[in-house]
């Protein structure tokens, strides 16, 4: 969850880029870390294979706005895409406030983007956490290649839920819709705290109810009756 | 699990002199508390020159939960301390909390057994801390609302104007 520290008046949030295999996460975060000023990022740490697969995660520090002095940070994680590192996705969704599911738009990809998005909202479940209540959008990547299929189609088997999440098409490698998806699923993070926070505070500002006489009969009436 | 806490400037400050103290006693040169997220909450001391804070605790905490799920599969909960050496500079990491770690940079004026000794009385020092900061952190005031969203800019920027 975001982390509020009023010492260096900050607030991090963490968003995970989840996927498939070779869908395109790890294209994303090296096209933020090419295009955003020195001044508002950190270096981009890819623990990958000698083949270039994500081992462990890809791990991509940015700074953004200051609201009311309050400077928001974001730490850009990805996850690695192949089956067997379930183990290791459980480990980078730790204290996850945001996530972007990147599809890949080919036909042929069809059953690992479902069978992805599958495994994001069980690893969710396992934190406690649900696609419903997180912030999360769904990026339709690679839409430059042949034999992709329709934004209707991609969204009716990975968008068809109760509350439908922006999407956008995109093709990391170009950089097209690469930032509307960050900044959407920013944005959508920022609001989500702003309300969780003014609702606490909106609790806290409640009178707590006075104990009543009656409680202690209440109480009583509701004790189980002796065995007799 | 817990959740993880709002850092107060009094928890800071509680913070940095445990730290501090820390770091006089055992001699290492610097000290990160972070959440299990990778997210640093405190810091003390000089890091080696270069090293990015950020990109160290990220790494701290992946590197850390690796090890954890390794202590799982041989039927431990936890592995409460990782040692990593290196021939100029070494790594110790100790468990706080169910979300809270704590990372030490050495070197070789001073020895692990002396780091080791205090870091574990450190970090039950933070523990302590960590619980007061969670039963604290419940009246610390809104850090911005809805409508200052409305009124911000865009939250980053492509450089090449390639975003609407």
């Amino acid at each position: 969850m975001a982390i509020i520290n009023y010492a260096n008046k900050e607030v991090q949030f963490k968003i995970v880029f989840y996927g498939p295999a070779l869908c395109g996460k790890t294209t994303n975060l090296a096209y933020i870390h090419s295009q955003i000023t020195e001044t508002n990022k950190g270096e981009l740490v890819s623990l990958a294979t000698a083949a270039d697969r994500t081992l462990f995660f890809d791990f991509l520090p940015l700074n953004a706005i200051v609201i009311r002095n309050f400077k928001t940070k974001f730490q850009l994680y990805t996850v690695p895409g192949q089956v067997i590192y379930n183990a290791t996705r459980q480990l980078v969704l730790r204290s996850v406030d945001a996530v972007v599911f990147v599809a890949d738009s080919q036909w042929d990809k069809m059953e690992e983007n479902i069978e992805s998005f599958r495994n994001l909202d069980e690893n969710l479940a396992r934190q406690g956490l649900s696609l419903d209540t997180i912030p999360y959008v769904i990026q339709l990547n690679k839409r430059d290649m042949p034999n992709v299929a329709p934004i209707h189609y991609l969204d009716f088997i990975l968008n068809d839920r109760a509350v439908c999440v922006p999407s956008f098409e995109a093709s990391a490698t170009t950089g097209q819709g690469v930032f509307d998806t960050l900044n959407t699923v920013s944005r959508m993070l920022l609001v989500k705290f702003a309300r969780d926070a003014e609702a606490a505070a909106y609790v806290k500002s409640q009178p707590t109810p006075a104990a009543s006489p009656m409680d202690g009969v209440a109480a009583g009436l509701r004790q189980p009756q002796a065995a007799r | 699990m817990q959740s993880t806490p709002i850092v107060t400037i009094a928890a800071a400050e509680k913070f940095l002199k445990t730290l501090e103290e820390f770091l006089n006693h055992s001699e290492a040169f610097f000290a990160l508390i972070i959440d299990r997220g990778g997210t640093i909450l405190s810091q003390s001391g000089r890091p080696p020159d270069g090293t990015d804070i950020t990109i160290l605790a990220a790494l701290a905490a992946g590197s850390f939960a690796a090890t954890r799920e390794l202590a799982t599969r041989v039927g431990e909960s936890e592995f409460n301390a990782l040692y990593q050496q290196g021939s100029h500079f070494h790594i110790l990491m100790n468990a706080v909390d169910d979300d809270t770690m704590l990372v030490t940079i050495f070197s070789t004026q001073t020895t692990v057994g002396l780091v080791r000794f205090y870091s574990a009385r450190t970090s039950e020092q933070i523990a302590i801390q960590m619980q007061e900061l969670r039963a604290d952190c419940v009246d610390a005031p809104l850090v911005f609302t809805e409508a200052d969203l409305n009124t911000a800019s865009q939250i980053f920027r492509d450089t090449t104007d390639k975003a609407v």
